[in-house]
């Protein structure tokens, strides 16, 4: 690189902070692939390496619950919940991110009693939220007590990020549509939604993973029925065979397809803002 | 094209009224008491440093201010508390805010699609008006695709889109290159000409005030200083502030000292005497009077004998720096007290060329002598008062 060259050798502090970057990444990133290596195991296999005839059998096990757990009934819970959250999370950030643009009385208070949720430990506020639920008679379920747990979490980082992307909204965006003549909410629908959507997918993608693989806040307010993190959870202490590192696999797969759907949307829509169809 | 302009301007006035407008923000004003009429059709620049209340005036009109008091009339109606497209005026901002996510074609149609106007007739119309700025051909481009120049260019058309009585432009030079600047600026000129509304144009820059308007407004934190044509504000300037701040003037003090022959004579420090034209009121003897003159008037000759007594309208220094401007060279004079500027012809400059340290008279005639309404206070905090512009 012409940069390198015109700064002379690179100091040996470049090969002693590359080595540890390198054994970073493989810390973050070698027990998954080896998990997803694992999940090929064949009929014969343990649960360690080495990789013996490789076959796709674990992965069937999982979905023909014979000796594993519900796994298709957790995620046919995780996944509901996790839409929901996502959806509420959204909508409620949005909202209130334009709420919070003008400062009104009480908005600090309010500001960070929605933050200090993200303090206060999940299997704690799970038992308030239990206790709570209990008195006034509602049964525990995963869209209901667990869901208002996880809007507990979604929340606060729904909000932070929507303040920093209002916070760069520039007002004059929506005096010029004012200016031309636009509604208070036709320049909300026309001009703030879409200039802030890309923020709006990044709310979504925090709502989604963070509700989807969420377990402190999942364990008590649940019910009888596990989500998945949970049911996972529950295989790691009952089922011996590699159907659950084929359960991490696909339960990998699916968070990495939401995040590069979401992240795919945000880059086409700056593309075609760009003009680079 | 300008036959559409024509209809519009026809049966509205673009006149501008401003009735004791006040706007007050927490418990400093950001404008006092403004009372000022811009005439229909004219090319009116609010001109002054910034945060002197220049912008909010400019808001308060458009509407995107409410006032703490005051009224603003649009021809014969009061806009207080109208929206922007019932006032009649369009403003453009100083970021253009061109929405980022619509096309060149979308943001001029932006107006017509608020007022549903359908897809066919309002694409048509914006196609129009974006020939009209010679744009048509980048109608698909978004708006990061384009230049400064560009952009300012669709900002305009989307304004204008509005058939506006009233064309707010909000420093729309400043983000733009010098070459471009002088370019667009005489684009602004021959538009305002051509569509006959009026233009009212924010600007904390001298040159473009002059050589744009018809009628200049000079501000000073939340007032207004003088507001008249381009020429009387140069030339006549009447409070050392606007001498100051318009440029190319210097402001000197002195006591009144006898009047005769429709003259009055000052004296001033260390033992100058000047003399202006008598003008009304008559001041009193012994008051101090403040004056300026264009620093181009001023004549400048080595001063051979230092110990010497001045003659009339004479100042003693020592030249600072001198700086070659192409056709004039300015040299800057150290008074002991005070600067004071000669902007010298170059010929008459390299006749006798004058080096820092040298000392100088510097003369006038009394006819170039502008006497000012207020006496200059000389104040510290003026930013302008060395008038290094």
């Amino acid at each position: 690189m012409a940069a390198s060259q015109s700064y002379g050798p690179r100091p040996w502090t470049f090969y002693v902070l590359a080595t540890l970057f390198t054994l970073f990444v493989i810390f973050l990133y070698g027990p998954m692939i080896a998990i997803l290596v694992l999940s090929f195991q064949g009929p014969s296999a343990s649960l360690v390496f080495p990789l013996r005839e490789p076959s796709l059998m674990w992965f069937d096990e999982l979905f023909s619950p014979r000796r594993t757990g519900d796994v298709v009934g957790a995620f046919n819970r995780s996944m509901p919940l996790a839409i929901i959250v996502m959806f509420l999370t959204v909508l409620i950030s949005v909202t209130a991110g334009f709420a919070f643009r003008r400062r009104f009385l009480g908005s600090s208070l309010i500001f960070y009693t929605a933050i200090a949720s993200l303090i206060v430990p999940g299997l704690v506020l799970s038992i308030g939220l239990l206790v709570t639920f209990r008195f006034f008679g509602i049964p525990a379920a995963w869209y209901s007590s667990a869901l208002g747990a996880h809007l507990s979490w979604t929340l606060p980082f729904g909000l932070l990020i929507m303040f920093a992307v209002l916070g760069r909204l520039n007002p004059s965006y929506e005096e010029a549509a004012h200016d031309l003549g636009a509604s208070r909410w036709q320049s909300v629908k026309s001009v703030v939604i879409p200039i802030v959507f890309p923020g709006m997918i990044a709310v979504a993608l925090f709502g989604f993973t963070l509700s989807y693989d969420e377990f402190p806040r999942s364990w008590l307010t649940v019910g009888s029925r596990n989500t998945l993190p949970l049911e996972i959870w529950t295989m790691t202490t009952n089922v011996t065979s590699p159907a659950l590192y084929a359960l991490g696999t696909v339960t990998t797969v699916v968070s990495f397809a939401v995040i590069a759907l979401a992240l795919g949307s945000i880059i086409i829509i700056q593309r075609r803002r760009a003009g680079r169809k | 094209m300008s036959t559409v302009a024509a209809n519009s301007m026809a049966p509205a006035s673009g006149e501008i009224r401003l009735v004791n407008l006040t706007k007050t923000f927490g418990a400093s004003n950001a404008v006092e008491n403004i009372n000022l009429t811009i005439p229909h059709g004219s090319y009116c620049c609010l001109l002054g440093p910034s945060g002197c209340g220049k912008t909010t005036i400019l808001r308060m009109i458009a509407g995107h201010e409410t006032p703490t008091s005051g009224e603003i009339y649009i021809g014969s109606d009061m806009v207080v508390g109208k929206p922007p497209v019932e006032r009649g005026t369009a403003m453009m901002f100083q970021s253009y805010a061109l929405f980022p996510h619509l096309t060149i074609l979308d943001n001029v149609a932006f107006y017509l699609k608020m007022r549903n106007v359908g897809k066919e007739e309002r694409r048509a119309k914006a196609e129009e008006m974006l020939k009209r700025v010679q744009l048509h051909a980048l109608k698909d481009r978004m708006p990061a695709q384009l230049s400064g120049g560009q952009q300012q260019r669709v900002a305009l058309a989307r304004s204008l889109i509005t058939n506006p009585k009233v064309l707010l432009l909000d420093e729309p030079l400043s983000a733009l290159d010098e070459f471009l600047r002088l370019r667009m600026r005489g684009e602004l000129k021959s538009l305002q000409n051509e569509l006959g509304i009026t233009f009212v144009h924010v600007t904390h820059t001298q040159p473009e005030a002059i050589a744009l308007a018809n009628m200049v407004v000079v501000m000073d934190t939340g007032r207004i200083d003088q507001a008249d044509t381009a020429n009387v504000i140069f030339n006549r300037p009447t409070t050392p502030y606007v001498a100051r701040f318009m440029g190319g003037q210097n402001v000197l003090t002195g006591a009144v000292n006898g009047k005769a022959d429709g003259r009055i004579k000052l004296k001033g420090a260390n033992g100058a005497v000047f003399e202006a034209a008598m003008k009304e009121p008559t001041p009193a003897e012994g008051a101090p009077l403040s004056f300026a003159v264009r620093r181009d008037r001023i004549k400048l000759r080595k001063n051979r004998d230092v110990k010497a007594a001045t003659a009339t309208n004479e100042i003693k220094g020592v030249v600072e720096s001198t700086e070659y401007q192409g056709s004039y060279v300015k040299v800057t004079i150290d008074l002991g007290g005070g600067v004071f500027v000669a902007n010298l012809p170059d010929g008459d400059y390299f006749a006798d060329p004058v080096d820092k340290g040298d000392a100088v008279i510097a003369t006038w005639n009394t006819a170039d002598v502008n006497i000012l309404a207020k006496v200059d206070s000389g104040v510290a905090g003026d930013p302008y008062l060395n008038a290094n512009h």
